[in-house]
């Protein structure tokens, strides 16, 4: 069976996600009115995801990838905001921890892997997630430490809400730093789900995505070796088709969300705007690294793109 | 088929509160242990070099953070015993504590950077520049000196007291102690160890119980607590290995300065160790007339050497270092024979006893007195120093000059400082795995070593360094220091790098403990071939004394420079240990198909 999907190349030839039908579009914006009554979520789906959320934090289970890989996408992100901060002068005092005296937003939160270290690095978060299970998971998770839930803190440096990012938009909330990583390939409807996003970040600020690219090399990685032949992770975890490739949300941010100046796809933007890098495990080190600029093949599997909204 | 994923984004608020979850659902609120409760974000039981080197290592680390405010940990150090007594030690300039460690060069480099060296008296510490290491059946020789290792150290370690280099560490801590940073808890013992964990130890941060009914909550536990390691055993580790059927006395000697064959004084930098049968013997030099020795021998040995006092003590040690085996043998037998004959035990043989059978065996030997072979010094002098002092004025006078090999065996040891003769058992172990949930082993916690290359104290303090880089890397991405993924690195940077050491160690110690003359042979000629190979020898002398990293430079950015001088001189020390086993596995293979048939052969001559 997997023989006969992995010849079959026509499952590769799918489109763009992000140049979705109107059909889609009109099913989210219905799916987004009805966040607001609270009925999308059924009583199985809860059962399953608590399920699977009770293990966030096994460090060596079903997420043990993802916490191998946060290093890395911490590393990432902190470097390009600290770059960013010291190239407009900001004193080091101001940078503190690399996140110190800023706002960040982690959409999709899940377990909190990534919330925890962006509070650590001094980012005063807000965390949110679709599933009340993961919220709730999250939660307990941050009371044990003292360092993110504090005896008499009048301000907590880490906060969970049971949300999605439209919401907040709906809120009219901004923030200094919005994450959203490894959570654009679980979308229905990217496009609608990338401007939300967009939206939620204040002039200035910076926006970090980190997800697959729709190639064959990524369907035999992150499918077919580790769902189906390694099972690192639960068959069924990624879906090939919504992937998205790396020109095509470089193209997403030329041109529906203008945040990047115009130029040809296979043209990299400037690197104090934006910078696009692979990111790829090593089965010998048993570890996930950065690939360096440009490295071939470096975006055609599990990639992060930093990027700042202009000052405007 | 991904309906869990699209929950993520298209699910709905709850409008609840983050406090209200927490009471609602994790049943667990802080407030249930907050009283009487301290967080700490590393707990470090144990106040031993390895320890204090890592609560160092936290507090100024090697590099400055890269941005200020990094270094926010809260750091704890247990110690049982009263570090009042490491804090005020003063020792007279002759007297020397018994328990003393050669720092290698990157160890020591390390104790630089974090500030602690500084702290260490160096008119107590002495450079070894040169090292005599022979077979004591075929003594067969190999030298190291200070060149093979790197031009511009100059030297290949530097030996101190385990005590000297404790109070430096100690005074580093305590500058930042006084700040608040760091809190020392001594004369303060561990009664027990809990998780907070519920029903599920797993996710539980360590509550470390004391003695003085305080209770700390620790992110990371460490544990520098020794071989028989109190955290070890919460954390559910084993350890594998084997009690050598040894133990190692140790001794401070008291000898006369050491003249090269022109009458002029040598330097105090060259260490000897001869291979017994029974065990290696070391004369580690510590100042001009003093050195510290370690010598591994049978359990019952080592006990009639303690119980026929320290002159008879000081002469067996001239004779280990000079006499050939078979002497040796004979003395051994002689000295046990008449320790099981004595009721006392103690003073079981007089020195002129000794002597007089010494004499003897030198005499069959042919070792003319005022030989470099002969043990017999000059009486036994109440002022050392003094003493030795007239006695060279004396000998010049008279044109004496020592004699031509004289530098190939150390100096006569003529007593031994009172009280500092003891013994200690010998156990190889190493724990399977060093890191456990929300706990880290370093040091004697992780690994025992049999100290013939004098590695013990060196790789607790590599772990030191490896744990406190490993906790650096993890603070500059936020992540949780106490955690699986952020402590991954630690073993990953130590584990094989002990294992190699340990098993090299281990393996020496066994291939020198046979008379078995092919074995011999083997083992002599390959230490010949090796002392004529510059490559090679570079390779044992990271086990034995310099050079070696500490750590794969893989994932550090920086890191100290100053190494060997070519990056494969890393690899060489597990290069030597893989040499060494190679060639025991061939002799064992050899012992079982030969060993009978040349054991008859032997006894028939």
């Amino acid at each position: 069976m997997f023989a006969r999907n992995w010849f079959s190349l026509s499952r590769f030839a799918t489109r763009n996600p992000l140049l979705s039908s109107s059909r889609a579009l009109s099913t989210a914006a219905a799916a987004s009115s009805a966040t607001g009554s609270g009925t999308t979520v059924n009583a199985s789906e809860i059962a399953h995801f608590s399920r699977l959320s009770s293990q966030w934090w096994d460090e060596r289970g079903e997420f043990g990838m993802l916490h191998k890989m946060n290093p890395v996408r911490v590393g990432f992100l902190r470097e390009r905001v600290v770059r960013t901060r010291q190239d407009e002068g900001e004193s080091e005092n101001q940078i503190g921890l690399g996140l110190s005296g800023m706002n960040a937003l982690d959409i999709g939160c899940g377990g909190g892997l990534l919330s925890e270290s962006l509070a650590r690095l001094g980012a005063r978060t807000l965390a949110i997630d679709a599933s009340e299970a993961n919220i709730r998971i999250a939660s307990a998770h941050a009371a044990l430490d003292p360092f993110l839930s504090p005896e008499n803190a009048t301000e907590m440096p880490l906060t969970y809400r049971h949300a999605t990012s439209h919401d907040l938009v709906q809120e009219g909330k901004s923030f200094d730093l919005v994450c959203s990583l490894e959570v654009l390939e679980h979308v229905d409807n990217p496009a609608d789900f990338l401007e939300s996003c967009a939206a939620l970040v204040k002039p200035g600020g910076h926006l970090v995505l980190s997800t697959i690219a729709r190639t064959p090399l990524a369907y035999f990685l992150t499918i077919f070796m580790a769902e189906n032949v390694l099972r690192m992770v639960s068959p069924g975890t990624h879906s090939y088709s919504k992937y998205v490739n790396a020109p095509e949300l470089l193209d997403f941010f030329r041109t529906r969300v203008p945040w990047l100046p115009n130029a040809p796809t296979n043209i990299e933007p400037p690197s104090h705007l934006a910078e696009l890098r692979g990111m790829i495990y090593n089965p010998l080190s048993g570890s996930w690294g950065l690939m360096p600029r440009g490295a071939p093949l470096g975006l055609d599997c599990n990639y992060i793109f930093w990027l700042r909204r202009p000052l405007e | 088929m991904n309906r869990q994923a699209v929950r993520v984004i298209a699910g709905r608020t709850a409008g609840m509160k983050r406090r209200d979850h927490i009471a609602l659902f994790s049943g667990r609120s802080r407030r249930a242990y907050a009283s009487g409760v301290d967080n700490f974000d590393v707990v470090i039981v144990g106040g031993g070099p390895a320890g204090l080197a890592l609560a160092c290592a936290l507090v100024s680390p090697e590099k400055p953070a890269a941005l200020s405010g990094q270094s926010h940990l809260r750091v704890a150090l247990v110690e049982a015993s009263d570090l009042a007594n490491v804090r005020s030690w003063s020792p007279e300039k002759t007297i020397f504590s018994n328990r003393v460690s050669s720092i290698t060069n990157t160890s020591r480099e390390f104790l630089q950077n974090i500030g602690a060296w500084q702290e260490v008296e160096q008119a107590r510490t002495n450079p070894i520049e040169e090292m005599q290491v022979w077979d004591g059946l075929s003594d067969a020789r190999i030298e190291f000196n200070a060149p093979h290792v790197s031009a511009s150290a100059g030297e290949m370690a530097r030996l101190t007291e385990n005590i000297n280099l404790q109070r430096g560490l100690l005074r580093q801590v305590e500058k930042n102690a006084s700040s608040g940073v760091i809190t020392l808890l001594d004369k303060t013992k561990v009664s027990s160890i809990t998780s907070d964990g519920e029903n599920d130890a797993s996710n539980g941060w360590p509550l470390v119980h004391l003695t003085n009914s305080q209770t700390l909550r620790a992110r990371l536990l460490v544990g520098a607590d020794g071989p028989l390691s109190p955290v070890r055993a919460f954390s559910k580790i084993d350890s594998y290995g084997w009690p050598y059927n040894m133990r190692a006395i140790v001794a401070t000697l008291r000898h006369g300065r050491s003249l090269s064959s022109f009458g002029t004084e040598r330097n105090h930098t060259t260490a000897y160790q001869r291979f017994l049968p029974t065990g290696p013997i070391a004369f580690l030099p510590v100042a001009p007339t003093r050195a510290s020795m370690v010598w591994s021998t049978t359990p019952e040995l080592a006990q009639a050497l303690l119980d026929a006092g320290e002159p008879v003590l000081s002469l067996m040690i001239n004779a280990a270092f000079r006499l050939p085996d078979v002497s040796m043998q004979y003395l051994h037998r002689y000295l046990l024979e008449k320790w099981e004959a004595s009721p006392v035990k103690k003073g079981c043989v007089t020195r002129e006893e000794m002597e007089h059978e010494l004499r003897w065996r030198e005499q069959s030997h042919g070792i003319a007195a005022g030989s470099a072979l002969t043990s017999i010094s000059f009486d036994v002098m109440e002022e050392g120093d003094v003493a030795s002092e007239q006695e060279r004025r004396q000998q010049q006078e008279e044109g004496w000059i020592p004699p031509a090999d004289a530098a190939m065996y150390p100096p006569l040891v003529h007593s031994i400082q009172p009280q500092s003769a003891a013994s200690f058992p010998l156990r190889m172990s190493h724990a399977d795995v060093y890191v456990g949930n929300r706990t880290a082993l370093v040091g004697d916690a992780a690994h025992t070593v049999h100290p013939l290359a004098g590695q013990g104290l060196n790789l607790g303090i590599a772990d030191a360094q490896a744990l406190a880089r490993t906790i650096q890397n993890a603070l500059t991405v936020g992540a949780d220091i106490g955690s699986y993924s952020a402590l991954e690195d630690y073993p990953r940077r130590r584990y094989l790098a002990n294992h190699a050491m340990l098993s090299g160690v281990d393996k020496l110690s066994k291939l020198y403990g046979t008379r078995l003359d092919p074995v011999v042979w083997l083992r002599s000629t390959g230490l010949e071939v090796v002392n004529e190979l510059g490559g090679l020898k570079e390779a044992f002398m990271g086990v034995a004394g310099a050079g070696d990293n500490p750590s794969s430079p893989a994932g550090i950015s920086g890191g100290g420079g100053g190494r060997l001088p070519y990056p494969e001189a890393r690899q060489l020390p597990i290069l030597g240990a893989a040499l060494v086993e190679g060639i025991t596995a061939t002799i064992d293979g050899a012992r079982t198909l030969l060993g009978n048939a040349l054991r008859d052969g032997r006894r028939r001559h």
